[in-house]
């Protein structure tokens, strides 16, 4: 299914990031040894793209495969099919010493600012490790490498040689935001970068990450469940569940004029200090759980759980349609 | 450009995990106390034979001097042989057979556990079908086996004792493996194009240890037992004289003269337990859910 606007987005100005057609699925094995294998499709033929220097946001709620997208496209977790196109080279194919060197393209900040740092190493040594096994800098240059670093942060330099659990969950965020930086990538992939932190820190967090975009020309892939965060952060929005995107477009489209049912659920669940805007706003419900992951139902995976759903919509799948420029809506009622 | 300023602590210490549990360590006093004795066990046998010199295999006064007559502190045993001599010469041995078999079984247990644990499938299928076999022979059987076959020289007990007792350290290994290489500093490491063998070695292995290091220093204790187990059956080194064999060769005149039974009793005894001190010490010390008490 290739989707007819990612040629159009192509034209008008190269992205750096292109997923096409991106599926990721786990093997589940359900009673005993010798049952039936079957699959969870994490993620199902997913396209999007980021252009230079922009942010696109992938939220949905826990369970919906964003996190799962962002790992395989960093080729963390291997895709079932689908292709990575990372500034015109395909990054789901290179193997070996390829593959290591476009790692430098691409780096990861990590939801949990408690375990994605090694207890064991010093700070310094953290953000040392890309540069030991990706680069051929000396010793020197990777020393300035990470005095630098660690001032873009706001570390001080004597913070270096302290260990992890020394530091605060901020603090330890921005360690590891300096890994992610130490090899120059071009693409920084952000796994809920904030969503453990709390609400004072998010600001400083989210505040440093744009200044540092703007500084270093960077591309954000922004994984989240927080709109609030999203709205913030973003150029574009795409919304998953249970592994399909759901609705596209960019950030005031989608967020002025939300198509998808369970976009304007999760919209409606965003609290509002503006009591004019609070008033206006009706908050929709969307009770019950999503359906098997394994099992899933033939026609929309929403269905379940929508308020508009008609027998239509349990028949078929809807497809992901254009609407208006880029916004793009999986849903008969849009 | 604003640059947000963290307060920094100006007297945080770098205190590497590794220190910190030997600050913990030191406090148990139980632990400390194993230590030192430890310690006298292992001075003892390596500067014993040059303070208190002697052959322990030679006849030198009448069998079954009692401790503290005729000079000999510890007395004689039944073919008049200076007790205190041989349990110099025996903690070498016994020592030696433990430290070295306890880390034959870290060694074969880490691999094994390792490789299942980071690999999983087939890998991990395979290496733990093989564990479970090794961990249901019977132990002092099959080593007794091992020993009877390939001849009793001190490799080959080493050898035995180390093949009987590593699977409880590969699962052990095993379970550490599979939570940590779930833990985001992996993947981070793994996005920072570090290699499966590095990854193993330097940031999983590393963090996997604090649980493999309190059973090998168990292990340390149950490698002494067993060798006296062994020896006491006869399964030994002729030519070496370790505190099983001592026990071993005077078990007729446990009756008569149980002194020659007692004294290397004890001294396994003694030894063993103040390796479970430590052990457990270094249970507490680097076990991070006690730290906080």
């Amino acid at each position: 299914m290739a989707d007819t606007n990612t040629q159009a987005v192509k034209d008008q100005d190269k992205p750096l990031l292109t997923v096409d057609n991106l599926t990721v699925r786990f093997a589940v094995k359900r009673g005993g040894m010798f049952s039936k294998k079957s699959y969870l499709y994490a993620v199902d033929d997913v396209s999007f793209a980021v252009k230079r220097g922009e942010t696109l946001a992938i939220v949905g709620e826990s369970g919906s495969g964003k996190t799962t997208a962002a790992l395989a496209v960093a080729r963390l977790v291997n895709a079932a099919a689908g292709k990575v196109d990372l500034a015109g080279q395909d990054f789901l194919t290179l193997e070996g010493e390829e593959l290591r060197q476009a790692r430098t393209k691409v780096q990861f900040i990590f939801q949990d600012p408690y375990s994605s740092l090694n207890p064991r190493l010093r700070a310094a040594a953290v953000v040392r490790e890309p540069l030991d096994s990706l680069t051929t800098m000396s010793a020197e240059e990777k020393q300035e490498t990470i005095d630098r670093l660690f001032a873009e942060v706001g570390l001080h330099k004597e913070q270096q040689h302290l260990f992890p659990h020394q530091f605060s969950g901020g603090q330890r965020q921005r360690i590891g935001i300096a890994r992610a930086l130490s090899t120059q990538p071009e693409l920084i992939i952000c796994d809920e970068p904030v969503s453990a932190l709390d609400v004072a820190v998010q600001a400083q967090v989210l505040n440093l990450l744009r200044r540092l975009q703007e500084n270093f020309g960077l591309t954000y892939l922004f994984i989240s469940h927080d709109l609030g965060v999203v709205q913030h952060m973003c150029d574009s929005v795409a919304v998953m569940y249970m592994g399909k995107i759901v609705e596209y477009g960019d950030r005031l489209s989608l967020f002025n004029n939300p198509k998808h049912p369970y976009t304007i659920a999760l919209l409606s669940a965003v609290p509002s200090v503006d009591k004019k805007r609070r008033e206006q706003m009706q908050r929709i419900d969307i009770p019950g759980d999503p359906p098997d992951p394994v099992n899933l139902p033939r026609g929309c995976r929403f269905a379940s759980r929508c308020p508009k759903v008609v027998d239509k919509c349990r028949e078929s799948e809807p497809e992901l349609t254009e609407i208006n420029g880029t916004h793009r809506v999986a849903c008969y009622f849009s | 450009m604003n640059t947000q300023k963290t307060p920094t602590p100006s007297t945080a210490q770098a205190q590497s995990p590794m220190g910190e549990a030997w600050r913990m360590f030191r406090r148990d006093h139980a632990a400390m106390a194993g230590l030192l004795v430890l310690m006298l066990v292992l001075i003892a046998g390596l500067a014993g034979p040059y303070v208190y010199s002697g052959d322990p295999f030679e006849m030198v006064w009448a069998p079954f001097t009692t401790p503290g007559t005729d000079g000999f502190v510890l007395g004689t045993d039944y073919l008049g042989r200076d007790l205190l001599v041989m349990l110099i010469h025996g903690a070498r041995v016994s020592i030696a057979i433990g430290l070295s078999a306890a880390f034959l079984t870290v060694v074969i247990g880490i691999t094994v556990g390792a490789l299942a644990g980071f690999y999983r499938g087939w890998v991990e299928e395979l290496l733990m079908r093989l564990t479970e076999f090794f961990q249901v022979l019977p132990t002092l059987l099959f080593s007794m086996v091992i020993v009877a076959l390939f001849g009793a020289s001190l490799p080959m007990i080493t050898l035995a004792i180390g093949i009987v007792s590593w699977p409880p350290v590969a699962r052990i290994t095993r379970a550490e493996f599979m939570r940590i290489r779930e833990l985001e500093y992996v993947t981070a490491a793994r996005a920072c194009g570090v290699s499966n063998v590095k990854i193993i070695l330097q940031v999983i292995l590393p963090n996997a240890l604090p649980p493999i290091i309190v059973q090998a220093a168990l292990m340390v204790g149950s490698a002494i037992l067993f060798e006296a187990g062994l020896s006491f059956l006869g399964l030994t080194d002729p030519n070496v004289v370790s505190w099983g064999q001592i026990i071993g060769s005077n078990r007729q005149y446990i009756l008569d003269s149980s002194y020659t039974v007692t004294i290397p009793g004890l001294a396994i005894f003694v030894t063993v337990l103040a390796i479970s001190l430590v052990g457990d010490g270094l249970n507490d010390a680097l076990n991070p859910k006690l730290r906080k008490r």
